[in-house]
């Protein structure tokens, strides 16, 4: 998996604290789709929107980059598979 | 206006829109600096029942840059928190607010103050309470005295206020927006109407306004308190910043946005009417996500204003030289770029400057050096007082007037003194031809007045 590197200014300053969820980000995403699309499950959401939602979105579906909020931090990763995952799961709600 | 409304995007975000910055060594205490910052741009006082107040989902910010490379060195942080008493009234308020702990105010906003300088950072101030909104003599009889409340001496020495006041900018919307018009010079306009007179509607609205007071020894370089206006560590750079999260999740059971990720800029403003009438409406979005430090892309905007090669085509014949100069390939307005972009050198006004360097950035640029005015003049600068605009900016400066005419051409013989000044912009008719009435201004922190009651206001 390769990082693109994205940050933006003063918000530098709120990097110590989001340093834990930039770690773990990427497998809670793929967590977030059900691991395995291949056998992941469309059901009705169970709760609301949590307080901090992490958030993955295809950025470039062709280039395989996938950026992932989290906290007050954002990356961008190359994972192709990640974003066909994440495409399929799309496809599947459609 | 100065920042209201000033861009596509904003303009459909009123509590993250950055209408008004203001900076200058506060009159009544000369060892501070009082920092305003304006959001909500143009409230009705009578917006009920949920009447205005700060976005809970935002970050509001006031940077200090101090050392002239137009990269903040102090950023002040304010965010809000509201609260309800009662989720089971349609009201405000249950009855009249006497204090800022009364039972009767239903809705209420608190905020927290934190400070990043040097690579630290850390909390000034929590659950710091805003006052309500002025609703009227039934609800808040006593309006003052809970204002007064709100202002907040925070044990690191600053004082902060967070609240509705007077909209203290001036400018006749109505016209400027109208083709430029300015109704003392309709019958000269290139759609000519009777001449008439000039119209403030921001005279009965009100805003949101975030107001720090902040000893100066805590924003200079040295930790100095400087008193000679041509040392370089005299001059501060200033500017406001809304930002707000990378992503809103929408809840679908009506219980808000929800934020992930880093705050993002979506306004920001340091000279009054910048992004408003040098910047084209293609790249003001592009500005507000900006920081100054990236000011270089617009320079040219103000090298050469729209507005300046405007004014003779809708003043047919009026404006000769200064449509001359700006059609002029040879010529840019290097007097815009010192007021606006780098501060004005050493050498231009006599005894004063506020440059900031070579890097082109839209700040404020503050000479703390420069002691209050005993007797101020609106027109700041231009007009023999260096304790305004645009050695920072007052509440009551009247930055339309100054721009317009800078805009115009009145500024360029300082630089350049082969310029003649067209005769039409220095007719007193050439301005903003208003003067704020009583109450629009307060003597004390935080300096704008009592916010318009929604009783009384509108009166008919």
């Amino acid at each position: 998996m390769e990082r693109l590197s994205r940050r933006s200014f003063v918000k530098i300053a709120g990097a110590a604290t989001g340093a834990a969820a930039l770690a773990a980000a990427p497998p809670v995403a793929r967590a977030a789709v059900g691991g395995d699309a291949e056998h992941g499950e469309k059901i009705n959401p169970t709760t609301g929107v949590p307080d901090e939602p992490l958030v993955a979105y295809v950025r470039d579906a062709k280039r395989g980059e996938v950026t992932v909020t989290a906290g007050l931090t954002e990356h961008t990763y190359r994972d192709r598979a990640l974003v066909k995952r994440l495409l399929r799961a799309a496809r599947k709600g459609e | 206006m100065s920042s209201h409304r000033e861009a596509p995007s904003i303009s459909q975000d009123p509590v993250a829109d950055n209408a008004d910055t203001y900076a200058f060594v506060s009159p009544d205490d000369p060892t501070t600096v009082t920092i305003i910052t304006n959001y909500v741009p143009l409230e009705g006082p009578p917006g009920g029942p949920n009447f205005f107040e700060f976005g809970d989902d935002v970050l509001y910010s006031i940077f200090i840059d101090n050392d002239g490379d137009a990269r903040p060195d102090i950023e002040y942080q304010f965010q809000f928190n509201t609260t309800l008493r009662n989720e089971d009234t349609f009201l405000y308020n249950t009855g009249p607010i006497g204090s800022l702990d009364s039972p009767n105010w239903n809705k209420r906003q608190f905020y927290s103050v934190s400070v990043q300088r040097g690579g630290g950072s850390g909390t000034l101030g929590q659950n710091l309470a805003c006052p309500p909104c002025n609703i009227g003599p039934r609800s808040t009889p006593n309006y003052d005295a809970l204002a007064a409340a709100a202002r907040h001496h925070l044990p690191s020495g600053e004082w902060v206020f967070a609240g509705q006041r007077n909209d203290g900018f001036f400018v006749d919307l109505g016209a400027i927006f109208d083709l430029a018009d300015i109704r003392e010079l309709s019958s000269a306009h290139l759609i000519p109407f009777a001449n008439s007179t000039s119209v403030d509607p921001l005279k009965t609205l009100n805003i949101h306004t975030i107001a720090i007071k902040i000893p100066i020894w805590k924003l200079t370089r040295d930790g100095s308190v400087p008193s000679d206006p041509l040392a370089a560590k005299s001059v501060l750079g200033i500017w406001g910043g809304a930002s707000r999260r990378k992503v809103q999740v929408r809840d679908e059971h009506g219980k808000g946005t929800k934020g992930s990720g880093p705050w993002v800029q979506v306004s920001r403003l340091g000279n009054p009417l910048f992004n408003e009438v040098i910047v084209p409406i293609g790249d003001k979005d592009r500005w507000n996500a900006l920081d100054p430090i990236d000011d270089k892309d617009f320079a040219k905007y103000v090298k050469k204003p729209e507005l300046a090669g405007l004014l003779n085509v809708l003043y047919p014949g009026a404006f000769p030289n200064i449509a001359a100069y700006t059609a002029d390939p040879t010529k840019t307005r290097a007097d815009l770029e010192a007021i606006l972009l780098t501060g004005i050198p050493s050498g231009i006004v006599p005894g004063f400057q506020n440059f900031t360097g070579p890097s082109p950035a839209d700040m404020l640029r503050l000479n703390v050096a420069i002691p209050p005015a005993s007797d101020p003049s609106p027109f700041g600068l231009v007009d023999g007082d260096p304790a305004g605009f645009p050695n920072g900016r007052r509440v009551f400066d009247d930055v339309v007037t100054i721009e317009l005419r800078a805009i115009a051409g009145l500024t360029i013989p300082l630089v350049d003194p082969s310029y003649t000044v067209d005769p039409v912009v220095t007719i007193p008719q050439f301005s903003s031809n208003l003067t704020p009435g009583a109450g629009r201004y307060q003597s004390d922190f935080p300096y704008l007045g009592t916010p318009h009651d929604g009783f009384d206001t509108p009166s008919s």
